[in-house]
């Protein structure tokens, strides 16, 4: 009798064993977002906010999210997504920015930055399941009349996090 | 986990179905004082696991069948195996949305020793054994179809990308590992077993692709994220055929609950 106990008791155990697992809840992971850090030109290990910063993305012709990114915000880092079935992506970077006369228009400095990357598939967890991360981050201005931008530097060209700033851009 | 609730009550089940039979009549009063011998059977059990058939029958997503025997060496210890193959297709979800689809496929085979700890009264042929395995598998993973997590919603607001290779199978794939089995096994009729296991298994190895890591092995089932052990169980109808017959050894005149003369 004592033994059938015992092994009930066992079994048991074994039961707790499988009925909780951590694995059922994604912490492990996601796609980052490329950022973007800005700087003073003169003194660049100064952090310094863009004034009336808004960024849009050109194929969609979308403003990114007015949470963050909202014109008033004095942050001087923002992530921005990138696109994980393409190569490339082109962001409006505007400076004194205001509202056009049409609805989406945005007035004020634009600069445009065309990033290039390879982006790459990667197994993080069971609950996460694929994220992407992207390789090879390259950034090219395009140059005008008027860059508000004077430099841009890649500090990290492998992306796996949005824990720190990967490009820095000076103005 | 409503199969594991499903396990104890079958096992609480067989317990007292198997062993709460009537004690059968005790050898004649003169055998019990001096002659003190009487014939064991010894010999080979075949059988089959029921759940996988069961599972076969009523999840569509899964194929399995295993074989089971043992052969008795001693009074007490058994040489056992499993031989199996399984096919299991699984679909990992975050909040409703489906991330991935895969396929698991392979075959498995255990072998090592059982240890009946279990006292039958005169006559009867139940087993409780603790025992422990080897086991080896050779299977594929086939990703069926995968999107691509991605918490930031600017270019999908909902649902998620789908992901540029699907249906790419990884095969070639292996994993071993040590398997701790705790049993049952009742006589039902004659010769006809009704057993019962549950089995936590150690990875050892574990061969997987670098793009998709093995989540459910044959044989071994679920592999959780930063841990080696898995969980497994099976019900095994099974047959003994009995081959030849040896005598045991009975304890002398034995005062109460003296196992130590044996």
């Amino acid at each position: 009798m004592k033994k059938r106990f015992i092994l009930v008791l066992v079994l048991m155990v074994f039961i707790q064993f499988s009925a909780c697992e951590k694995d059922d809840i994604c912490v492990d992971g996601d796609t980052p977002n490329l950022v973007i850090g800005f700087f003073d030109a003169i003194d660049t290990a100064d952090a310094k906010a863009v004034t009336l910063l808004r960024i849009k993305e050109t194929t969609l012709d979308t403003t990114l999210g007015t949470g963050d990114f909202d014109r008033t915000s004095t942050s001087d880092s923002i992530g921005v997504p990138l696109r994980t079935d393409e190569s490339n992506i082109t962001f409006a970077i505007i400076t004194d920015s205001a509202d056009g006369d049409t609805e989406d228009e945005e007035t004020g400095n634009i600069d445009t930055l065309r990033i290039t990357y390879n982006p790459r598939e990667e197994f993080i967890s069971r609950a996460c399941g694929f994220v992407v991360q992207y390789d090879n981050i390259a950034i090219e201005l395009n140059t005008d009349d008027d860059n508000w931008i004077q430099d841009i530097n890649v500090l990290q060209t492998n992306i796996e996090n949005s824990n720190n700033i990967h490009v820095k851009i000076f103005h | 986990m409503s199969r594991f609730s499903i396990s104890i009550f079958m096992l609480v089940g067989a317990l007292t179905l198997g062993f709460a039979q009537d004690r059968p009549e005790s050898p004649p009063e003169d055998n019990a004082k001096d002659s003190i011998e009487y014939k064991q059977a010894y010999g080979l059990r075949v059988g089959a696991d029921l759940s996988r058939m069961v599972l076969s029958f009523t999840d569509e997503n899964y194929q399995g069948l295993e074989l089971v025997g043992d052969y008795r060496l001693t009074q007490k210890l058994y040489i056992a195996a499993e031989i199996g193959n399984e096919e299991k297709t699984q679909t990992e979800e975050l909040d409703n949305i489906a991330l991935y689809n895969y396929t698991s496929s392979g075959s498995y085979i255990k072998a090592g020793i059982d240890w009946n700890t279990y006292e039958n009264w005169y006559g009867m042929n139940n087993l409780i054994t603790i025992g422990g395995r080897y086991a080896f598998s050779s299977f594929s993973q086939t990703l069926n179809d995968y999107v691509i997590y991605n918490s930031d919603r600017f270019f999908n607001e909902d649902g998620f990308l789908p992901g540029a290779a699907p249906n790419e199978e990884f095969s070639g794939l292996n994993a071993s590992w040590l398997e701790f089995v705790l049993g049952i096994k009742a006589e039902l009729f004659a010769n006809i077993y009704l057993g019962i296991s549950a089995r936590l298994g150690f990875l050892i190895t574990n061969k997987e692709a670098d793009r998709f890591p093995n989540l459910w092995i044959p044989g071994f089932n679920r592999v959780t994220d930063g841990s080696n052990f898995g969980v497994g169980y099976n019900y095994s109808i099974s047959y003994f055929i009995p081959l030849y017959k040896k005598t045991k050894k009975k304890k002398k005149e034995e005062p109460e609950g003296s196992e130590l003369q044996e």
